[in-house]
């Protein structure tokens, strides 16, 4: 009787799960889609999920809300994705190589790089080499002969500490065999300023933070971290070009979006084609375009791809962000 | 000049601009006049609602939500002892004790009348003088941003009247308050007990709400047992009446906007900071220093003159170097860059239409949340006379919610019932809170600010020491600085031998 009872129950639960699960296949999403967003409303992070948000809920015929968890340098809210329900529902927005750096860093942190789920990539701003107009180098070569001349001394601010940014500075330091004295501001605008004023030899910022000071003629770009010039830029050379020596661009900033790990394939293909879909549609383009947001599409396997090869390198440059 | 000057005039008259002006004051007031609520936030999630609109639309609305939120704060610190928003914790030292006595609708009404005087002359800074007063904010370096805020904290003197000893002992404990968190240069985790929620430091926002709202609920549901209510009539008189009061008191409205637009010119110091220098300034050159603290009309209209003038302040280096001063004008500026404008130069020549019409749209805001923030205050006012036992609970859900609000956080509502419970503590010994938040405030930026200037120069004290006294702008600081100090001695001494 009890045995009956049991295995009655066993498939009554059997079928209401088969039950659920059918039309959230077929007709996923029905309901809003969540986007948790691991850094406070208005900065650049936000804006550019908030921008992508919009368009893309002609492509996924559901709204896609935003939800901000901010805090702790992007790790609350990375965290609060790793533990979401994989049910399609939440998803995130999520930064390389912040999500590596928070990680390795410090002690604690409850995700692993292995708990999300690539679905595209969006965004690729690199790190730029910023001077101010009057500064006397005209090129990197003249700052990087400086440098040589004077180890340990010429000031370079950037966002930080522990940034990406800086990241990218400790790289470049290594692969030239140059030494800088690295000072931390609090965000690029801070640390923009500073090289206007005069406080710094140079600065390294996003390229999308330095794009106005650039235009307006304020600052000089000497190289950018990438492999390939920048669209934004064309007459700017890369470093490696610049220095003749090949550096490593792992230090440029990227916005993804990811679900937490045991999302349905038949769920992921279907955000994966909407935000294909997105990157691709005119009216997002001319907006990201006025924005200035820089743009590189990349799918779910050359994010995944992207993650792992960064995750890698990363840990031999952990040790001199510290 | 005329020309752009009159286009940006003309475009007021565009229903569309005024409605979105409209709209964001509207929104601005009750988003400022909510604990909890911030300017950022209000700016941060009307961006994507300005996509689709024309940009000096969209900017105007922005605009809009900035001017009138800055000054709504001073409404709930007035009516109910807790800051709407950290540009109003100034206000809050005479503006409650002033509503306590019976007058509430004369301390809101001063207020109202006075942010808009410090909006609008912080406006007009921004239209004549922007590019002339950019420069300045440039020659503002580390050392520069140290002692700036070293100055800002000898105002604990002015904030502990009577009570100096606390008053430094609040000062402190602020300062303390203000190392927690991770290290603004290095990275080092300190005293945060493995809480991710205090990795950031302690969050200004939530401790403000638990450090003024709980002991007032505590308060309220103590007197609930008594009384119903205050039994007090609602204050009904016109709010033009402060007019002549506060045309006496011309000095005080041009001293407290010149220092408001001063902060705001200085990126990253912020309207708290505006509203706290100007109240000092005021009480310092007032004839009857005794009245601060006590409802003195002149400590109301000194901090929302002061606070309200750092909007415009802070709008100098955004527009023309594109350098934001404090987290509203860095989403500003993110909403500036979405409808493709660049900050610089060509925004006052290329895209002028959009600049100026934007800055014109600044003084109508400025004037508008004087009747929205007039008319949603009259029903305010009625806020006294809501009995203890249903108000206390209100306040409460209220702190709550905005303390969870802030980040969508339930540990940041611990982090506010904690602050709460030393607020309590402070309130019963009559340990004025005001240095407290000071010391929260500037203690990041003191901090940060000295680290930095050291790392500048690489760790060479003696070089710092020589920039202090070599910079010009240092010089003026740290002449400041010693008279602010010697000053509170001198005062303190003479109102110590009074009392005996």
């Amino acid at each position: 009787m009890i045995a009956t009872l049991k295995s009655t129950l066993a498939a009554m639960c059997g079928v209401t799960a088969i039950a659920a699960a059918a039309p959230a296949a077929a007709d996923y999403p029905e309901k809003p889609i969540t986007m948790i967003v691991a850094y406070s409303p208005g900065g650049g992070t936000d804006t550019a999920a908030r921008t992508i948000a919009k368009y893309v809920e002609k492509h996924l015929g559901q709204r896609l809300v935003v939800e901000n968890k901010a805090g702790a340098g992007g790790q609350i809210g990375f965290s609060a994705l790793a533990t979401a329900k994989p049910d399609g529902y939440e998803i995130g927005f999520i930064n390389v190589p912040s999500i590596h750096l928070v990680k390795k860093l410090r002690e604690g942190v409850p995700y692993e790089i292995s708990d999300f789920d690539p679905i595209a990539n969006i965004q690729l701003d690199p790190v730029v080499v910023a001077v101010a107009a009057e500064s006397p180098y005209q090129t990197l070569a003249d700052l990087l002969a400086d440098a040589k001349a004077h180890p340990g001394e010429l000031n370079i601010g950037a966002d930080g500490p522990q940034s990406n940014n800086q990241l990218q500075l400790v790289v470049a330091e290594k692969a030239l065999d140059v030494d800088f004295n690295f000072v931390a501001f609090d965000g690029t605008g801070p640390a923009v300023k500073a090289t206007l004023g005069g406080e710094l030899a140079a600065s390294l910022p996003s390229a999308s933070g330095a794009t106005s000071q650039v235009e307006s003629g304020r600052l000089r770009l000497l190289g950018v971290f990438a492999d390939q010039r920048s669209p934004l830029f064309p007459d700017v050379p890369t470093v490696s070009e610049a220095a003749g020596t090949d550096v490593n661009s792992v230090g440029a900033s990227m916005r993804g979006i990811a679900a937490p790990k045991g999302l349905a394939p038949e769920q992921k293909a279907v955000l994966e084609k909407a935000f294909a879909a997105v990157m691709e549609d005119p009216e997002f383009l001319a907006q990201a375009k006025s924005a200035g947001l820089p743009l590189q599409y990349m799918n779910a396997e050359e994010f995944g791809a992207y993650m792992s090869k960064a995750d890698a390198e990363l840990d031999s440059y952990v040790e001199l962000l510290k | 000049m005329l020309e752009y000057l009159l286009m940006g005039a003309a475009s007021l008259l565009d229903p569309a601009m005024l409605l979105a002006v409209v709209a964001g004051v509207v929104g601005g007031v009750i988003i400022g006049a909510l604990p909890g609520l911030t300017s950022t936030m209000g700016v941060a999630l009307l961006i994507p609602v300005t996509f689709s609109l024309p940009p000096q639309v969209g900017l105007a609305m922005l605009g809009g939500i900035y001017c009138a939120s800055t000054y709504s704060g001073a409404i709930s610190a007035i009516l109910l002892n807790i800051p709407g928003t950290s540009a109003s914790v100034a206000t809050m030292l005479d503006g409650h004790p002033m509503a306590k006595a019976g007058e509430p609708g004369r301390a809101i009404s001063l207020a109202t009348f006075a942010s808009a005087i410090g909006g609008i002359v912080s406006v007009l800074a921004l239209l004549l003088l922007a590019p002339q007063l950019a420069e300045f904010s440039l020659r503002f370096g580390s050392p520069e941003y140290f002692l700036l805020a070293l100055f800002g904290i000898t105002v604990i003197a002015s904030m502990s009247a009577g009570a100096m000893e606390k008053g430094l002992i609040a000062g402190a404990l602020g300062l303390i308050l203000s190392t927690v968190g991770v290290h603004p240069l290095t990275g080092t985790m300190r005293f945060t007990m493995d809480l991710p929620t205090l990795y950031d430091g302690i969050p200004l926002v939530v401790s403000l709400i638990g450090l003024y709202s709980i002991p007032e609920v505590i308060d309220l549901i103590r007197r609930a047992r008594t009384s119903d209510g205050d039994g007090r009539g609602v204050d009904r008189s016109s709010p033009l009446r402060v007019l002549p009061e506060l045309m006496s008191q011309k000095l005080n409205l041009l001293r407290s906007s010149v220092i408001g637009i001063i902060v705001g010119i200085v990126p990253g110091v912020g309207c708290s900071v505006g509203g706290f220098l100007a109240y000092d300034a005021a009480k310092r050159a007032s004839k009857a220093p005794q009245t601060f603290g006590k409802g003195a009309s002149e400590g109301i209209v000194a901090s929302e003159t002061g606070n309200n003038a750092v909007t415009g302040g802070t709008l100098i280096p955004l527009l023309t170097l594109g350098i934001p001063g404090n987290p509203v004008t860095a989403v500003l500026l993110g909403g500036i860059m979405i409808h493709g404008l660049r900050p610089g130069p060509e925004l006052f020549t290329t895209n002028a239409d959009v600049t100026y019409s934007f800055i014109f749209s600044l003084f109508l805001s400025n004037l508008l949340f004087i009747p929205v923030g007039l008319l949603l205050a009259r029903y305010g006012l009625r806020v006294v006379q809501v009995p203890p036992a249903i108000l206390a609970p209100i306040i409460l859900a209220l702190a709550i919610i905005g303390a969870y609000a802030m980040r969508g956080s339930v540990d940041d509502i611990w982090v506010m019932l904690a602050i709460g419970a030393l607020g309590w503590g402070m309130a019963a010994l009559a340990v004025p809170r005001a240095p407290l938040v000071l010391g929260l405030v500037l203690g990041t930026l003191a901090e940060g600010e000295l680290a930095r200037s050291l790392a500048l120069v690489r760790g060479d004290v003696g070089a710092f020491a020589l920039q202090l006294v070599t910079r010009p702008i240092c010089l003026v600081l740290i002449v400041l600085c010693t008279f602010a100090i010697v000053h509170g001695i001198v005062q303190h001494r003479r109102n110590s031998k009074f009392l005996e």
